[in-house]
């Protein structure tokens, strides 16, 4: 039972990371941005990049390596974010809100085949593995490295809290995903506060990508696909466009797969978790932490 | 399908002597053209992964293929020195692509197809090319589905799920194991050997079926099996998917404390699987098909191999090599690209000298030795461990 919860958590925690990005682009702009799944992917290939460029000597320093390679990997992948913003999404601001999907998905694979052809679509071992002592709690294996990892996870989404709740940018993210108009007339610098939420979404996968590598040891250029689409399950969950839900519908999401599998068999844990997830949006359309918009004419 | 060939037949003789009607008809059948020329390159076409998470894989087949071409066509071609070109199309390993990849080939002339890797993207172009008289060498894909129906085009050169569980279920006597995990991705070729395996082992009765699940392919996270497999009191993991799950899912094992035993099917069976797993690969049995350094004899082939395409060769480099070989063989003994001659001569081969020993088909053209082996993760790279012989 500790065992399942454990694991459940775990997982969740890397979906919560990445929802962040989703949730926090969708309450900004509303828009899917289907990209998300894959800078987490060029997160890890920059980390391995530079895993591997670094040499032996570096990768001996272990976590401290990683820790220093996963920054500069967020530096690199919120640049991207930015890019991504600037050529396929800011030209169609103004577009239908299918059109902006589509370029989404546009974005999703030219990064995907980009990183194929760049660095072949051959899988990579991950240059520095995590490993650790072994302690159990209350029953549940738990490891060193799954401990570290899940620290880091919850102090970017601590900082991600305090910076939307306590900044004057965290604020203007805020009256943007209320009324873009009415804040654009009000002053805010509306393109630059997207620019920044799109780093900062981005930024986060990226460090996913990077713990995730460290982690399981694998990466290729497809690894987004599937954990975007949790990801973005998980921000539903959580109400999409609310921070503090995506954290908990990523965690939520882990746990009703960890529990799913358990009890209906490893093969049905995603049609499990599915079917729960549409259970709980026939009830709670808006999610656990989403707030009723009121229609405006 | 036979009356086409002949229909093309006759319409060669028709180009003979009314070269204005020849025109026209070689239009109404769109490239179907290349099966009734007789002078011009010789068409072979081959249906592998090159993007997909299968491509690495892809990539190394149709390098084994385009090396057989090159050599006979440095030898001066076949069938009176006509010369032999490939032609490689995208299957993704998905149904869809590869069926538009089928289509594509058949209307561009192929005369016979040597691709087919997964076996669930392989299964829904056996139609197309049998209604186009194409016939179909398969290096890799080896589900016992895709001989099912009893198609006169088909014929497997790698040995079928069928074979390696029975190989499985020697190991797994010769080796003593009691309880059985066995793991599939839920594909066509790795659901079929965890049936038959399954089956085998029930009949057998001196070891037991402890586990028996599916994961979903292209996650990260396999700890949910991971907790089943160490539940289940399981001395041995038999997994039969690829290696991109099968390389997480042993490491995951490893790292949870498991000590039994852990042995992959042949589509897990590449050095990628330690790259993956690290050093939790390390003493991983696999049943597969002789591979390039397992093969005495087989150093220069690979020198070979590693100078015209600067890597080493992945396992099912060979077999498309091979495939090739076959069909050119098959269209020498034939005297012709004409499906029904070609078909009964890949019938009548016996005793082709193939990688994976001497290559004669069953009369449900498969191969007739199944010719699976043991091997064994040492230092990274599989080495054989048992012949079964």
């Amino acid at each position: 039972m500790a065992q399942i919860i454990w694991d459940g958590l775990f997982v969740g925690s890397f979906y919560a990371l990445i929802a962040l990005g989703y949730s926090m682009v969708y309450g900004i702009i509303k828009l899917l941005n289907f990209a998300h799944g894959d800078i987490y992917m060029v997160g890890a290939f920059i980390g391995y990049t530079i895993l591997t460029s670094l040499g032996g000597s570096f990768q001996a320093l272990g976590l401290f390596a990683l820790i220093l390679v996963m920054m500069v990997s967020m530096l690199l992948t919120g640049t991207i974010g930015v890019i991504v913003e600037k050529l396929a999404y800011r030209p169609l601001r103004g577009a239908p809100r299918l059109a902006v999907l589509i370029t989404a998905v546009g974005a999703s694979f030219a990064l995907e085949y980009g990183v194929a052809a760049i660095a072949s679509p051959n899988p990579r071992g991950f240059p520095v593995r995590l490993d650790g002592e072994t302690v159990f709690v209350l029953g549940a294996r738990v490891t060193v490295p799954q401990i570290i990892l899940m620290l880091i996870a919850g102090v970017l989404m601590f900082a991600l809290d305090r910076y939307i709740r306590k900044t004057s940018t965290g604020r203007a993210m805020r009256a943007i995903s209320l009324d873009m108009k009415g804040s654009l007339l009000m002053g805010v610098n509306v393109n630059s506060v997207i620019s920044r939420t799109f780093f900062i979404g981005s930024a986060l996968a990226g460090a996913a990508g990077v713990m995730a590598g460290a982690y399981y040891g694998k990466i290729d250029f497809l690894m987004g696909f599937i954990i975007g689409l949790k990801a973005f399950t998980a921000a539903v969950i959580g109400g999409i466009g609310n921070i503090r839900g995506a954290m908990l519908g990523g965690l939520l999401l882990g746990l009703v797969e960890a529990f799913g599998s358990e009890l209906v068999g490893g093969q049905w844990r995603d049609a499990f978790a599915f079917a729960v997830l549409i259970l709980f949006l026939t009830l709670r359309p808006t999610g656990i932490l989403g707030e009723r918009v009121t229609e405006r004419v | 399908m036979n009356f086409r060939k002949r229909t093309l037949g006759m319409l060669g003789i028709a180009t003979a002597v009314i070269l204005a009607t020849s025109a026209c008809s070689g239009g109404l059948l769109g490239g179907d053209s290349g099966g009734g020329d007789d002078s011009g390159p010789i068409k072979i076409g081959m249906i592998v992964p090159t993007s997909g998470s299968s491509a690495p894989t892809g990539a190394s087949m149709a390098n084994g293929a385009q090396m057989a071409v090159d050599e006979i066509n440095a030898a001066g071609g076949i069938l009176d020195g006509r010369m032999l070109e490939l032609q490689i199309e995208d299957g993704a390993c998905d149904a869809q692509q590869a069926v538009a990849s089928a289509n594509k080939l058949v209307s561009s002339g192929i005369v016979a197809s040597v691709g087919g890797y997964c076996s669930g993207a392989t299964l829904p172009t056996l139609p197309i090319f049998n209604k186009a008289g194409v016939p179909m060498i398969i290096p890799a894909a080896n589900s016992q589905d895709l001989v099912k129906e009893g198609l006169k085009n088909v014929f497997l050169i790698n040995g079928t799920g069928l074979q390696q569980s029975t190989a499985a279920l020697d190991f797994i006597k010769k080796q003593g194991y009691k309880a059985i995990a066995l793991v599939d991705d839920n594909t066509s070729y790795s659901v079929d050997i965890t049936t038959e395996t399954g089956s085998q082992i029930a009949a057998d009765g001196s070891a037991t079926v402890a586990l028996d699940t599916s994961v979903n392919a292209g996650e990260s996270d396999y700890s949910s099996v991971v907790r089943d497999i160490m539940g289940s009191g399981a001395d041995l993991l038999y997994w039969t998917g690829y290696y991109q799950e099968g390389g997480l899912i042993i490491d995951q094992l490893k790292k949870a404390g498991y000590t039994g035993d852990i042995m992959v099917a042949d589509g897990s069976a590449d050095s990628t699987l330690a790259e993956i797993a690290g050093a939790a690969a390390e003493g991983v049995y696999a049943t597969m098909t002789p591979t390039p350094n397992t093969i005495k004899g087989a150093e220069g082939w690979i020198a070979d191999y590693k100078a015209a395409f600067g890597e080493d060769p992945k396992p099912y480099s060979t077999q498309s090599y091979d495939a090739v070989r076959l069909a050119a063989a098959a269209f020498t003994a034939a005297g012709n690209t004409n499906t029904d001659d070609v078909i009964a001569a890949l019938e009548a081969i016996s005793g082709f000298d193939a990688f994976s020993g001497p290559l004669s088909f069953t009369p449900e053209h498969t191969l007739a030795s199944g010719g699976f082996v043991i091997l064994v993760m040492k230092d990274g790279d599989f080495v054989l461990f048992d012949n079964l012989q």
